[in-house]
């Protein structure tokens, strides 16, 4: 930071009052300032602002998953709590426009009311932002079915560094006109811009849907089930494989009509497996969220579909000490929890990374536990520098989330 | 012909691809001076044919070192430019690496070279009950290396996806010659989604040479209903009902009189002769399936359908995609020559947006056939003219350009599937504002900082938009000899 024309906090403080008024500008102590802009014109004067005195700012929507990718303290926290605007829903056009600051609860309360829904079921929906979820990334299991944010964003507009207001994508599905920036900012973290509105792509809410679990003591007892369910043509919407506890448990939730007779298809394969079949509750899919809870370090482990059994039980093996729970989804994506003693998990997480590198699966450390050591993402050179170069591209000055992504400065 | 390369570059360039890699012959070139935009035409300074991921690399390091553009190049039947040369610029044309290098069924995933013909992807699975999803109507000759440049859709992208959500893993070459990895064959590689922003990138941030793919299961029955309405309205109408009342069909396409007269001509689908001729196909479990086209049957009726008829078995579905895939290429029985366009509207606007598309033909005295995917409001007008008419080449390239300004204007995008390339890329501008595009140039330079990867494309730049000549035709060498039909 440099304060040569502004003395931190007070002075910084008052020329951003001067921007959005005093009630939205908060000292937090010595180190930071929140300031909550009210549209994307005043994101885009703080943020010019904040270019000029070389201060550093990340943008905060729920707070949810404010630590994904570390990174470092920056002085401003720039809140979009006051985008909260659905700004219009055409609904027989299947898609929406909503400010970042939107909770998600709240934008698929509103969407339902036409029976509609954006196809993604994140993390602490309740409380997370629209503009949060798409920063992070973030997806649960209907993902087997939709896809994830990329394959649901059609628009945003986006807030530089240095104060530009830019549009990408539109309003429809279908276009391909130019590049398709949207991409480039989802799990993007806060580094390149920020995120002031999004246009989604929906989807009619399932009409049919039914949940379903199958136990098992190892998770490799369940693998050729899970196979088959892959191969098969049944309408699965969602599919996650838990361990929290001393089970396994495969869930699976069906979507078609009770003509379809898709239940006893499913009941067939799971009885021929020797196994059991029982119905489950909407609650089975928040089942991430515990993974979060009590300083728990959490991992985002990608593999192959066809490794989701194999590698659940492997985690189990691979560690001691250190209590693993993890929940994975039937694409291939773990989340992991790992909880005990700080040295421990921090060696847990290397032995992880090690037998990452040997195979195709790739390793993420979204939350540190308090006295855990560990960078957020190995991603290797030649494309660690295209990144780099994105990033100087867009935030010379290295304004934006500081440290996330990229643990030293920018490169060039 | 004049070559802007040295006969020093060209021997090392022989070097990396020998003499069967290197095209340099001027009547050879002229195959690769347009792709299916054929109303422009460059000839490059020469053709190469790598057959390597290195070979690529030799030939982008040695481009780099020179400052030489280059244009990479799948089956060329691109419509809006994207495989053009740029004067001084030499092709790459990807067609000799066309091998598909491994299956992977219990992750479902194939992963091929950029020279293999989409439906040859479908075509290698299809034997085990999966398929490549991505259908362009070009799809039995374009490329999944140009499907990849363009993010190419298709009829079944509406409920399926692009090219985008197909394409897990891709090597690029970058136009320095470094290689790198993006995307990953397991989901969410950690960092930027490269991979999501080079899809459609129109061949401007690298050259892709080998492309993990990601194939589905077959769905278990897949039917498809033809529905006749007296007019397009009517056929929209219907279209929007079913959406509105939750389902989501694997394609929704609207053809209007004139398309369906060329079609009959052109391969006789047997389709039911009026005004609007709308095709829904819904896939998924039978007795889903069942259950759904009686909905979708009720609503066709309700909106004035008089005839709906229903292709169940294998031949007759494939003649009535036949028909609808031909409908481009049978544009050429109704008129000498044609322009394709690809405007994408909100939906609902649509009977709005044909009324001024008709009002704007008439005006021009020129005729505009309409053929939809009406789900996604993704429109190809194709507008009719004849060439040997002084002005008529003109008024036609002007009309299809403000029906994109019409799209733009009800909130749509001025291209679909077949890209920008160098036919639209003056209408970026009315679609993006400046600091819009600025931003994307930002990407741009970040992959390209010497603009060599196929350059004066997709952005407007002051010596194209400023003067926006358009050559005058001449057949293609293939076309004239009747081997080839424009797509």
């Amino acid at each position: 930071m440099s304060t040569s024309t502004a003395t931190w906090p007070y002075q910084v403080a008052e020329q951003l009052a001067s921007i959005t008024g005093s009630d939205h500008v908060r000292i937090d102590g010595q180190k930071a300032i929140t300031v909550s802009p009210a549209d994307t014109t005043q994101v885009s004067q703080v943020l010019a602002f904040a270019q000029e005195k070389r201060l550093t700012v990340c943008p905060q929507g729920g707070a949810t998953k404010q630590h994904w990718g570390q990174g470092g303290q920056p002085n401003l926290h720039l809140s979009l709590a006051r985008l909260n605007r659905i700004i219009e829903h055409p609904w027989q056009d299947l898609t929406c426009t909503v400010q970042a600051g939107c909770k998600w609860s709240a934008v698929q309360h509103c969407l339902a009311m036409h029976g509609q829904f954006i196809a993604l079921d994140p993390l602490f929906k309740e409380k997370a932002t629209v503009g949060g979820i798409l920063a992070t990334n973030d997806s649960g299991a209907l993902r087997q079915r939709y896809g994830s944010l990329r394959d649901l964003v059609i628009g945003m507009t986006l807030v530089l560094a240095d104060g530009t207001v830019a549009r990408t994508g539109g309003k429809v599905v279908k276009n391909v006109a130019g590049y398709d920036l949207c991409k480039l900012m989802t799990g993007s973290l806060g580094t390149l811009a920020i995120i002031t509105e999004a246009n989604f792509r929906l989807h009619p809410l399932p009409q049919h849907a039914r949940n379903f679990t199958v136990v098992a003591s190892q998770a490799s007892r369940l693998a050729p089930l899970l196979a088959s369910i892959r191969a098969s043509h049944l309408l699965v919407q969602s599919l996650q494989l838990r361990h929290i506890g001393s089970q396994f448990e495969l869930d699976v939730q069906l979507n078609a009509h009770p003509e379809a007779h898709q239940e006893e298809i499913l009941m067939q394969m799971v009885r021929s497996e020797g196994l059991a079949l029982e119905s489950a509750s909407e609650e089975i899919w928040e089942a991430r969220e515990t993974l979060f809870a009590s300083d728990a370090t959490v991992l985002r482990i990608s593999t192959l579909p066809s490794q989701i059994c194999a590698y659940a039980d492997h985690l189990q093996l691979m560690q001691s000490g250190v209590d693993i729970s993890s929940v994975a989804q039937g694409i291939g994506l773990h989340y992991v929890a790992l909880r005990g003693a700080p040295e421990a998990i921090t060696k847990a997480i290397r032995n992880i990374r090690e037998d990452a590198a040997r195979s195709q699966s790739t390793v993420a450390v979204l939350l540190l536990g308090h006295g855990v050591d560990a960078a957020a993402f190995n991603i290797s050179s030649p494309v660690l520098s295209l990144m780099r170069s994105v990033k100087y591209h867009f935030d010379p000055d290295g304004i934006l989330s500081p440290g996330k992504f990229f643990a030293g400065n920018v490169a060039e | 012909m004049r070559s802007s390369l040295t006969p020093g570059v060209l021997s090392e360039l022989r070097n990396i691809v020998g003499d069967r890699g290197l095209i340099t012959a001027a009547n050879q070139l002229q195959t690769y001076e347009c792709d299916g935009l054929t109303a422009f035409r460059v000839p490059p300074s020469a053709v190469l044919l790598p057959e390597t991921t290195e070979q690529v690399q030799y030939i982008l390091r040695l481009c780099h070192r020179e400052r030489i553009p280059f244009v990479a190049r799948g089956s060329g039947t691109g419509l809006s430019g994207g495989a053009l040369p740029t004067e001084g610029s030499i092709v790459i044309s990807l067609s000799r690496m066309n091998r598909i290098l491994n299956i992977d069924l219990p992750n479902q995933q194939v992963t091929v070279q950029p020279g293999v013909i989409n439906a040859n992807v479908t075509a290698a699975v299809a034997p085990q009950g999966y398929f490549y999803a991505p259908d362009p109507s070009s799809q039995t000759v374009c490329s999944i290396g140009g499907n990849i440049a363009e993010n190419a859709g298709g009829a079944h992208c509406l409920k399926y996806g692009f090219t985008v959500t197909h394409v897990l893993e891709m090597t690029v070459v970058l136009p320095n010659g470094d290689l790198v990895l993006l995307g990953s064959k397991t989901p969410d590689a950690p960092g930027y989604d490269l991979a999501g922003v080079f899809i459609g990138s129109e061949g401007t941030l690298g050259i892709a040479t080998e492309m993990t793919l990601r194939v589905m299961r077959k769905p278990e029955v897949v039917q498809v209903i033809l529905a006749a309405f007296d007019t397009i309205s009517a056929a929209a109408q219907s279209v929007s009902d079913v959406i509105a009342s939750g389902q989501l069909p694997a394609a929704m396409e609207i053809m209007d009189r004139l398309s369906i007269e060329a079609a009959e001509i052109s391969v006789h689908p047997n389709y039911p002769a009026c005004e609007a001729l709308l095709l829904i196909e819904l896939d998924g479990p039978e007795a889903e399936v069942n259950l759904q086209m009686e909905v979708v049957i009720d609503i066709c009726k309700k909106n004035g359908a008089w005839e709906t008829r229903l292709a169940i078995d294998e031949n007759a579905r494939f003649l009535v995609w036949k028909g609808r895939k031909a409908a481009f290429a049978a544009a050429g029985r109704l008129s000498p020559n044609y322009i394709v366009q690809d405007g994408v509207i909100p939906r609902t606007s649509l009977p709005a947006v044909l009324e001024k598309i008709n009002a704007m033909a008439a005006a021009d005295k020129l005729r505009v056939t309409n053929v939809f995917h009406a789900g996604d409001g993704n429109l190809h007008p194709i507008v009719l003219y004849n060439r040997d008419n002084p002005g008529e080449e003109e008024r036609a390239i002007s009309l299809s350009l403000r029906i994109l300004d019409i799209c733009v204007e009800a909130g749509g995008s001025i291209t679909g599937e077949h890209g920008v390339g160098r036919e639209k890329q003056c209408s970026m501008s009315y679609m993006f504002a400046d600091p819009d595009l600025e931003t994307m140039q930002r990407v741009r330079h970040a992959f390209d900082p010497f603009n060599l990867a196929n350059p004066e494309k997709l952005f407007p730049t002051p010596r194209i938009c400023g003067e926006r000549s358009r050559g005058a035709y001449a057949p293609h060498p293939i076309e004239a000899s009747g081997i080839a039909e424009i797509f």
